[in-house]
């Protein structure tokens, strides 16, 4: 590998980001859950990588890199309006593995059915009722990252995002489910 | 070998449903399901969850004036003065040093900025197959199903879209097809191809062509239809529709390389 892809030119690095503006703002509105906010949050992002480009390492996941700054602005955000960044509690209780197990013996594929016919307002109360951390994962899972790349955008184990991955997938199922009695 | 129970089976649903498990634990966990109601539901609702979140929640994308917006910012050299934004945002409220960060760094982004959001990248199609062609090389899993022939790949898409891919065209030497997926082009199910030329990856999204804002681009022959042909973002592109399905052919190759394979991909339907 040459020096130059070892140590690369930030308007490179910020012109490859620029591809995945969509998908940061994206991640950034449902964090937020403000189309305004959201923006600030891209644009600070970006900001930093510009400041920082040169420590993106060439060859690795630029895309995760991107989330991981775009995560910390959120941080900082939180911070500064004084709440735990990504602690705030979920109002989705989590559900016993024997209460999981007796209700999905009750359902039938005629409910399944009506999960499907739920509609884009409901999935994204749902996913804006969990804490933080949850509809991170959830989000940050959806954009096909691996398990690996995911912990390295929340700074925890890999383990951890697979735990957290599957509570809060069942919390959101919990949800769901309410939604489609 | 021994049954798997219902706890090592729920540990590898995750895995599975996003194509991570190896063969063997696969089949292993399949027997399970085929099996065990309670674990076959939960896998059953977790597919369920996964194509409500893919398919329904709002995936909402930047805005032309705030992508304008933000390379306006990213372009205006140090010494000269921005105009000031019409709302009151969190980072001018907590002065983030968007300004001052961005002044150091980027004396030189007039030409990059200028170059990154092209024409073509205006218009929703290019942009979504662009975009898509890079999920594609940054996904760790962009295959689904590996090319075993068409007989494989085909079938394979049964059930899992509302169309049928009009796709005949097995690969060969020059285009070998690693395989396919399903995805999402703005708002509809696309299947999803990848072929190599060489060391490009190339993507092939073939989607229900109805409603959307086809782009403006000259059209060149290709084979027996008219395609679109240009390139975004330093990305190649050939567009073209028969009957109601769009396709967008996108990769790093050449344009050239591109409709060659797309000529293979016309005359062999």
């Amino acid at each position: 590998m040459s020096q130059l892809e070892a140590e690369p030119d930030v308007h490179t690095v910020a012109s490859d980001a620029l591809a995945h503006l969509d998908a940061l703002y994206a991640f950034a509105c449902h964090l937020a859950r403000d189309q305004a906010l959201a923006e600030d949050l891209v644009q600070e992002t970006f900001a930093r990588c510009l400041v920082g480009g040169r420590q993106f390492t060439a060859g690795t996941n630029l895309k995760a890199w991107l989330f991981r700054i775009l995560r910390n602005v959120f941080i900082d955000l939180r911070r500064r309006e004084g709440r735990s960044p990504i602690r705030a509690v979920s109002d989705v209780p989590d559900a016993s593995e024997e209460q999981v197990r007796t209700l999905e013996q009750l359902r039938g594929d005629v409910e399944i059915d009506r999960l499907r016919r739920l509609v884009a307002e409901d999935i994204q109360a749902a996913l804006h009722a969990l804490c933080d951390d949850q509809r991170e994962v959830v989000l940050l899972d959806l954009e096909d990252f691996s398990e690996q790349e995911i912990a390295e955008v929340m700074g925890c184990a890999a383990g951890t995002v697979k735990s957290r991955l599957a509570r809060a997938r069942e919390a959101l199922r919990a949800r769901l489910w309410e939604y489609a009695r | 070998m021994t049954a798997m129970d219902c706890s090592k089976a729920r540990s590898l649903l995750p895995d599975a449903q996003r194509g991570r498990l190896s063969q063997q634990p696969n089949l292993e966990l399949r027997a399970h399901l085929d099996t065990c109601r309670a674990c076959a539901r939960l896998d059953a609702e977790e597919r369920t969850l996964s194509d409500l979140l893919r398919s329904r929640l709002a995936r909402p994308q930047a805005s032309p004036a705030f992508r304008a917006r933000l390379a306006a910012r990213l372009a205006v050299p140090n010494d000269q003065p921005k105009p000031a934004p019409k709302r009151s945002g969190w980072l001018r409220k907590h002065q983030v040093s968007v300004p001052l960060a961005l002044a150091g760094a980027l004396a030189a982004t007039f030409l990059l900025w200028s170059r990154a959001t092209p024409v073509g990248m205006n218009n929703p199609v290019l942009r979504e197959a662009v975009n898509d062609h890079l999920r594609v090389l940054y996904a760790a899993h962009p295959i689904e199903i590996e090319n075993g022939g068409l007989h494989q790949v085909k079938p394979w898409f049964t059930g899992r879209l509302d169309f049928a891919p009009d796709l005949a065209f097995s690969g060969d030497d020059e285009f070998p097809l690693l395989g396919g997926a399903v995805g999402y082009f703005i708002d509809r199910k696309a299947a999803s191809f990848v072929f190599k030329r060489r060391l490009h990856t190339i993507s092939l999204f073939v989607f229900r062509a109805e409603g959307l804002p086809w782009p403006r681009e000259p059209q060149r022959p290709m084979a027996h239809v008219q395609a679109q042909v240009g390139s975004v973002n330093g990305f190649s592109f050939v567009l073209w529709r028969t009957r109601d399905l769009g396709h967008a052919l996108v990769s790093d190759a050449s344009t050239d390389s591109l409709l060659q394979l797309g000529s293979k991909l016309v005359v062999a339907r």
